[in-house]
């Protein structure tokens, strides 16, 4: 009767104690060219786009990369980068939180506030970081305990933030302390210390999303929370830290962006949902939850960063930028979909 | 009517929106100098036509299931084309009207066609067409042209009132009467309904899903180009931001009228309500001297409040089981 069941052979390090599929998918070893290009799809197409449009502006206009303006146009998306991390670990939660940018607004004021009152630097940025990780909470409390749609209690957030803001500020202006401005460092010391912040706590959050339990947690839930809940995740849980730490991200953001400039502008924040929606989502962040990669983020926002300033220099119409951004939006999601149909 | 129905209909999502709403009416008659006046009860109808329009069409959307991010932008296209089409290519008016909806129905389609022939998720297909059709609003008019100088009698349309009521009134509950047909005396609105509780369900089901989705979609393109030709008409001219955050008061409506946004819930009468009860905030604050801000807030909380007050039975009903089983639980799960 018996086909006999072949014993896997523990001793030896390449082998098969578990099944190929396992190996090649927790490891990351062994894995032929087309196979890593084929998983690696998203990221390797933006980043070829990416490199499109910088050797375009290599031949055309090579004084987009003369260093100084090469550096401020970096720092000017670092807050963004940092803001779309976050949102990239709520996307794989499959949630969403359109309400970051009125968060945004509001930890910059505040944080704006208190470093005019004379608050010392690192006093602000903690403020900042607790405000945003509050500001979180109370998204996140509600989505978790309620199990309401993420969509539309950020949704509600979103007018309360904004408009409470308006309502508290009428729209004023913070000046900053002179101290204030990057870090009390150069210029050019703070442009590099702020795009160092961001790269370093990509690699942090790539390491930990790779990794780190929690990190997997995260897209445990956002595949299947019914699933992760019967592994002993405590879905519920894992969304509410996943939003506070999120918010906390938004914070350390905004301190990242008053500090370039000696105001602080109410309306900062406006928009920048969407901006870093797009950015995920172009990077192959799955609205479906429990698929993504910060690398593809990371490139997604470039790509989506570069393209105004590119704009002005080939000498096209900067009115074009938002348009341009929907259709290589539209256009990821149909190369997605068309793949997905194959 | 027994006891039993009349709780049930007192409970339902419509019967305490509309209380809250004569409340807010009461208050504001209450307060506000001028507030119940026909002229500004007419005021308010005028603003909130727009956004009502915009409600009425995202309701059937979000029955399926689905969310249209891209009608805000939308009003923004089609207002500057339709006055691009009336000044630059000099049509007259009407046939720049028939051009602008033919127009909005195609940018529908685009969103249907998306979503339906790729399966693509309707939030992030209408994300990249909210940034498109805004930003096709914006490249066409370099971002500061604007159109002005609409003849008198299209004006009228907007601004003046026909047989008492305010112009646009009309083609509003038009609008509503169709839709409200639609989606509850039709198998069309059934349909919608079947589909926001399971796609593959209704297939079985043998309903025509992706048909049924796309007339939801190229629906609410052609009536938010129909919102940009009473918007432009209201205030006489065609800027690239006409519309801008639509989409949020729009989809604020829908929830607060009780439709569910995971779809197969709700009704068009209570996205009514959800829409008059935005408008008379905002405008009964102004009349009470009280700030313009607070109606975003107030609308917020009011938003959360409805959420959890729709979840709270639901939540309710999954705690009483598990506490009156835990002590059973733990008894099998204790070693012999």
């Amino acid at each position: 009767m018996s086909k006999e069941i072949p014993t896997p052979n523990l001793e030896t390090p390449e082998g098969a104690p578990r099944s190929d599929f396992e190996l090649r998918n927790c490891f990351g070893f062994r894995i032929s060219g087309i196979e890593f290009v084929s998983r690696h799809f998203r990221e390797l197409s933006v980043a070829s786009a990416l490199l499109l449009l910088l050797l375009a502006l290599a031949i055309f206009a090579p004084a987009f990369f003369s260093p100084q303006p090469l550096l401020s146009r970096l720092t000017r998306e670092a807050p963004a980068l940092v803001v779309a991390c976050g949102i990239a670990l709520v996307i794989i939660c499959r949630q969403i939180d359109i309400s970051v940018g009125s968060q945004f607004s509001v930890c910059s004021v505040c944080a704006g506030l208190l470093a005019a009152s004379g608050w010392s630097i690192p006093m602000v940025l903690l403020a900042s970081i607790l405000i945003g990780a509050l500001l979180g909470a109370f998204n996140g409390f509600i989505i978790a305990s309620l199990r309401l749609p993420s969509i539309v209690v950020t949704l509600a957030t979103l007018a309360i933030l904004r408009d409470g803001l308006r309502w508290a500020r009428q729209g004023q202006f913070v000046n900053l302390p002179e101290k204030l401005q990057w870090f009390g460092f150069s210029q050019k010391f703070g442009q590099l210390l702020l795009i160092i912040t961001a790269l370093l706590l990509i690699i942090v959050l790539l390491f930990i999303l790779k990794y780190i339990a929690a990190g997997r947690f995260i897209y445990a839930v956002g595949s299947d929370a019914e699933a992760a809940r019967l592994a002993g995740i405590h879905p519920q849980l894992v969304t509410f830290l996943v939003f506070v730490f999120t918010g906390a991200l938004v914070g350390l953001a905004s301190l990242m962006n008053i500090v370039q400039s000696p105001q602080v502008d109410p309306n900062s924040g406006t928009g920048l949902e969407l901006k870093v929606i797009a950015a995920a989502v172009v990077g192959g962040v799955a609205v479906s939850g429990g698929r993504g990669n910060l690398i593809g983020v990371f490139l997604g926002l470039l790509l989506l960063g570069c393209i105004s300033p590119a704009l002005i220099y080939l000498h096209i119409e900067a009115y074009w930028e938002k348009a341009i951004q929907g259709a290589i939006i539209l256009f990821a999601v149909v190369a997605d979909g068309l793949r997905a149909r194959r | 009517m027994n006891i039993k129905s009349i709780k049930h209909f007192l409970l339902r999502h419509e019967t305490i929106l509309f209380l809250v709403l004569v409340n807010e009416w009461l208050y504001f008659y209450i307060v506000g100098r001028r507030f119940a006046s026909y002229d500004n009860t007419c005021d308010i109808l005028r603003h909130s036509v727009e956004i009502g329009l915009l409600a009425l069409v995202m309701t059937p959307i979000i029955l399926t299931g689905g969310i249209d991010l891209s009608v805000g932008s939308l009003l923004g296209l089609c207002a500057i084309l339709f006055g691009k089409l009336w000044r630059d290519a000099h049509l007259p008016i009407p046939g720049a009207i028939v051009i602008t909806l033919c127009i909005g129905a195609l940018a529908g389609g685009l969103n249907a066609a998306l979503i339906t022939l790729l399966r693509l998720p309707p939030l992030i297909v209408t994300l990249g067409t909210y940034s498109l059709f805004r930003g096709l609003a914006e490249a066409i008019t370099h971002g500061v042209d604007t159109f002005t100088n609409f003849p008198e009698w299209f004006l009228f349309l907007g601004q003046e009132r026909f047989l008492g009521i305010p112009a646009q009134a009309p083609i509003f509950v038009m609008v509503l009467i169709a839709i409200w047909l639609l989606v509850h005396r039709t198998t069309f609105g059934r349909s919608f309904r079947a589909i926001g509780f399971s796609p593959e369900g209704t297939r079985y089901a043998g309903i025509p899903v992706e048909r049924r989705i796309a007339l939801a979609y190229v629906l609410a393109g052609i009536v938010a180009a129909l919102a940009a030709i009473i918007y432009t008409a209201r205030l006489g001219q065609a800027k690239a931001d006409a519309g801008t955050g639509y989409e949020l008061y729009a989809i604020t409506a829908v929830v607060l009228g009780g439709t569910s946004i995971f779809g197969g819930i709700g009704s068009v009468h209570g996205t009514i309500l959800g829409v008059a009860a935005i408008a008379v905030l905002s405008n009964g604050l102004v009349h009470a001297h009280q700030p313009r801000e607070l109606a975003g807030i107030l609308t917020g909380v009011l938003l959360l409040l409805a959420l959890t007050a729709s979840a709270l039975p639901k939540i309710l009903t999954t705690l009483r089981p598990r506490s009156q089983t835990l002590p059973s639980n733990t008894q099998t799960a204790s070693p012999p």
